[in-house]
């Protein structure tokens, strides 16, 4: 008697499963429905070179996506392969690598590259045979600009550093600043700009302007001559390798540890702390991205992450996976592994959950979303307060 | 104008360790005529050499220097034999040597597993150094011949490629660096506002005890006199009985010493190694040695400091980006008014 008691409900929850399951079945098959097989997305990261300190945690990043996005089945049937490519930090490299991606592997868009540099010398290749490319770490100025085939989720200088200025001015109230940058090379000489201007705007004295070349270890001469001009903080746009340089040879030229470092978006990642170990204390700069940010998935992400390679992520591990997340998002949505329906798509995305925070690309293809300000204290980065 | 002191000492410090790679790579020149475009890369496996001993063999940098520019002088020796002796006086030792060479390096580019590319490398060595005695006790050479002045250059530019992409290879194209507290980091004051770290004061220290050290050899000793006698005339020194090939290893084993405690110094300093940081170096001891007059030493220590003091004066007081455009306008400048260098003689004179 009691076999038979239990048989009714249990044949209904089973009809019920199935039912359900038939219903979610059918309408992922409607939605990626021309979609199957392995999808190939290029990237190109600078593994080696001056700015390898970026492009592993980007490599690393964008795998971890990719394998999620495939383990999810959030493109139904089919699969993302990731082809990643070395420019080893050159504009030749990145060439090269566009080139390959493009027309051997026949990818449907192309991640990167790590440089604005090679941004500038790669970007038009793509943009001629009509691949889209998303930038996720390029934020000198003139990037999206190279076609309507160029995106990127990496936040420019120009929209981070007035807020970096803004805020530290606020409660540093300094009025006189030097500014040190690299004057050979897109990335730190954008910063250099986005600086100038946000300084200007806010009415904040320019002591001095010094330059030093991509490579240089030897920064004494410039930061003795700041350091005789005694400003209240000195302005640094440099990538990390010569930043950490800067910052220690500083600190031992007496430059007093009242006067902060503040930096661009080189400054962004937690080798320059590594790197420069206590001289790096108190290093400002404004982020797109912050490892204790309350955003979509954050958390999950940095465990993921952390789990897989044994270290935390950066800002360009962050805006890397978010890249692959978009180009997912795009593809689903275009429902196609046709390049220009994924441009197409891709455009239109606005309040996309990452752990950038709410992401949209404006009008420009530019990135929309919240930047931060911190500093470095105990070697790692904390909010700005 | 408070600044000038302390720019007064970057340049110092910069300059001392300037003067002893530039040294050496005049004193080759002055001997055998020939410009070792290498050097470069020998100062960088000097600090390489110190690189490995203080983070793979946990010595201290007090062992590591020493032996980082005996490494960096064996290697300036085996540069010699490989790439510039050939050129002069081809021996069968000489071709054995550069088999056992070639051997070496597919032992140690080549993937195998563990046991064939150690065996590989291992016969490799072992090629190279029954080659090198074989190389050092012949007596008639396959082939004799005066070398046109490029030809050595162009295969100093080649052994140059080998030894970075040998580096790249062993410790990667990123920057390697040394523990971060090798050194105190408290600067000296030398007055209210300029000072000098400990570090950059040993750097200077060595550098002027090492230039008074090659003075010394170079003046005073039997071996110095050997190689000046062979910077007058090799031939004649033959004559006279002096083993000239030894005293051209030994010249090579000097010159590549300082490139090492060069490398070392600098590397510790800026505490910044990379596979690419003899290129920058390469340059300004090039300049240096131009303007202080080919093969003279005095001169080139005269004129590292000159170069040292150009470099941090144009930032100080100019524009930082015009730094190296004021040091080539004045190496321009020697060329036009005095082709033999500022400190520079005539080759009888010098010797």
């Amino acid at each position: 008697m009691k076999a038979r008691l239990f048989l009714f409900p249990m044949i209904f929850m089973l009809l019920l499963v199935c039912f359900t399951a038939i219903d979610v079945s059918s309408a992922t098959a409607e939605s990626a429905s021309s979609l199957s097989g392995e999808i190939p997305i290029g990237a190109v990261w600078s593994m080696t070179g001056a700015a390898a300190v970026y492009g592993s945690t980007q490599k690393n990043a964008s795998e971890l996506a990719v394998e999620q996005i495939n383990q999810s089945g959030m493109l139904g049937a089919a699969k993302i392969k990731l082809i990643t490519e070395d420019d080893r930090s050159t504009k030749e490299g990145a060439i090269t690598a566009f080139d390959k991606l493009i027309k051997e592997y026949k990818v449907v868009a192309i991640l990167g590259p790590t440089l604005s540099n090679s941004a500038k010398a790669a970007d038009p290749i793509a943009q001629a045979a009509k691949v889209p490319v998303l930038a996720v770490s390029n934020t000198a100025a003139g990037i999206v600009e190279m076609g309507d085939f160029i995106f990127r989720d990496s936040l420019p200088e120009m929209l981070v550093q007035p807020n970096t200025i803004k805020e530290t001015k606020n409660k540093l109230g300094y009025k006189k600043v030097a500014i040190l940058y690299g004057n050979d090379d897109v990335f730190t000489k954008g910063g250099y700009d986005a600086f100038k201007k946000a300084l200007n705007d806010q009415g904040i004295q320019i002591l001095a302007t010094e330059t030093f070349n991509k490579n240089d270890s030897d920064f004494s001469a410039q930061l003795t001559k700041i350091k005789g001009l005694k400003p209240d903080a000195i302005i640094v746009s440099a990538l990390a390798e010569e930043a950490a340089g800067i910052m220690s040879q500083g600190r031992q030229l007496g430059i007093p540890e009242s006067v902060p470092f503040i930096g661009g978006n080189g400054f962004n990642s937690p080798k320059l702390a590594q790197l420069a170990g206590p001289a790096a204390e108190g290093a400002i700069t404004g982020a797109a991205w912050l490892i204790s940010n309350d955003t979509p998935g954050n958390k999950a992400f940095v465990e993921a992450y952390n789990k897989k390679y044994g270290a935390n992520p950066d800002q360009f591990a962050a805006q890397a996976y978010t890249g692959v997340y978009i180009l997912a998002n795009a593809i689903k949505t275009a429902g196609s592994s046709n390049p220009t329906a994924i441009r197409d798509a891709m455009a239109k995305i606005r309040d996309m959950d990452t752990v950038l925070g709410k992401f949209s690309f404006d009008a420009r293809r530019e990135p929309v979303h919240p930047p931060v300000v911190q500093i470095i204290k105990n070697g790692k980065f904390v909010l700005y307060k | 104008m408070s600044e000038l002191p302390q720019q007064l000492i970057n340049g110092l410090w910069q300059g001392a360790a300037l003067a002893l790679f530039a040294m050496g790579y005049t004193l080759v020149f002055g001997v055998l005529d020939i410009i070792n475009l290498a050097q470069g890369a020998t100062f960088m496996w000097g600090a390489f050499f110190a690189f490995i001993c203080v983070t793979k063999l946990n010595w201290p940098i007090w062992y590591a220097i020493p032996v980082a520019m005996v490494g960096a002088g064996f290697l300036a020796v085996l540069l010699d034999r490989l790439a510039f002796k050939p050129l002069r006086s081809l021996t069968s030792g000489g071709l054995v040597l550069w088999g056992g060479f070639i051997l070496l390096l597919v032992g140690m580019v080549g993937r195998w597993a563990f046991p064939v590319k150690t065996g590989i490398t291992i016969a490799g060595a072992a090629v190279m150094l029954a080659g090198f005695v074989i190389d050092y006790r012949s007596i008639r050479p396959l082939r004799i011949r005066e070398v046109p002045h490029l030809a050595p250059i162009i295969s100093s530019i080649g052994a140059t490629f080998i030894l970075v992409s040998l580096a790249i290879n062993e410790f990667g194209a990123q920057v390697s660096r040394f523990p971060a507290n090798l050194f105190p980091v408290k600067p000296y004051h030398i007055t209210a506002d300029a000072v000098i770290s400990p570090i950059q004061t040993l750097v200077l220290i060595l550098s002027l005890a090492l230039m008074l050290v090659l003075s010394l050899l170079i003046n005073r000793t039997q071996m110095g006199r050997a190689i000046r006698a062979i910077a007058w005339s090799e031939r004649t020194s033959r004559l006279l009985g002096i083993n000239v090939d030894y005293v051209i290893a030994q010249t090579f084993f000097i010159s590549g010493a300082l490139a090492g405690a060069a490398g070392v110094l600098l590397g510790l300093a800026f505490n910044r190694l990379e596979p690419t940081m003899g290129g920058e170096v390469e340059l300004a001891g090039l300049t240096v040695i131009i303007v202080g007059g080919m093969g003279s030493i005095g001169g080139a220590a005269m004129a590292a400091f000159l170069v040292g003091m150009i470099r941090v004066l144009s930032v100080a007081y100019i524009d930082s980006s015009f730094r190296d455009a004021f040091v080539f306008a004045l190496l321009i400048l020697v060329l036009l008014i005095r082709p033999s260098g500022i400190f520079g003689r005539s080759k009888a004179v010098r010797a």
